[in-house]
């Protein structure tokens, strides 16, 4: 049957990293419009897409989000890379978040 | 760039959610990825606003939203799963429409999800409206050649 049930690992992480997004997006008090706004989207349902973790933030607009959350670009971009590229943060940071 | 909103009437003249014979229509569709391996399974969500969208997905390890539909009041919009927006309209036969002007600019990984997708939308509204069935079916005949040359 088409519908996804199992949730494998790369799921799970990516979804935990949609709550992330949606925590900071919810800090710096701005709607799935606000930040589709300031991230120069047509619509909002990309940001949706990536909150209910079913989507990644693109690398080329890494900074943009972070910007437009408040947050530091580099520690912004190593926390997603923890949920996105496990492997690769363990490689590139130990583990540490 | 403005953002693009959806007025409280538009919003109410459609369901808040997808219909079962749309769903049933969208895994009927998708079956077909699945089978040859270019998607895995769809899940269903929505936006803050309350949109319902259905994201296709693509295979493993990643997992990862290879087609995203919503609908926000009446329109559809399909992206991939970069937020690029790959069609957008109130009308799924306009969609075919624009789906020709995609496959004449010859973006080919593009065109066989807009074929997906507008299949799915066309699919979905032929369960509902014959008049709306007639003309995709007539735009179909249209766009299959067009199709069957580049996918």
């Amino acid at each position: 049957m088409p519908i996804a049930t199992a949730e494998p690992e790369a799921k799970q992480l990516r979804k935990q990293a949609g709550t992330w997004l949606k925590e900071l997006r919810g800090r710096a008090g701005l709607s799935q419009v606000d930040l589709a706004q300031a991230l120069g989207l047509k619509y909002y349902t990309f940001i949706s897409q990536v909150e209910n973790g079913f989507g990644r933030v693109p690398t080329d607009s890494l900074e943009g989000w972070a910007r437009a959350l408040g947050v530091d670009p580099r520690e912004f971009t190593r926390e997603l890379l923890s949920y996105y590229e496990p492997e690769l943060h363990r490689l590139l940071f130990g583990g540490k978040k | 760039m403005t953002v693009v909103r959806f007025p409280a009437e538009q919003l109410r003249t459609r369901q808040d959610s997808w219909q079962m014979p749309e769903l049933q229509q969208f895994i009927a569709v998708s079956a077909c990825s699945i089978a040859d391996g270019k998607a895995s399974g769809w899940e269903i969500g929505t936006t803050e606003q309350g949109d319902p969208q259905v994201y296709l997905i693509g295979p493993a390890p990643a997992y990862e939203c290879i087609l995203c539909i919503s609908r926000m009041g009446r329109r559809y919009v399909i992206e991939d799963g970069r937020g690029q927006v790959i069609l957008e309209h109130d009308s799924p036969a306009m969609l075919a429409e624009q789906a020709i002007a995609a496959l004449r600019r010859r973006k080919m990984l593009v065109v066989t999800q807009i074929a997906l997708a507008w299949h799915a939308l066309r699919e979905a509204f032929e369960e509902k409206t014959e008049a709306m069935a007639e003309e995709s079916l007539e735009i179909l005949a249209h766009i299959a050649p067009q199709l069957a040359v580049l996918v």
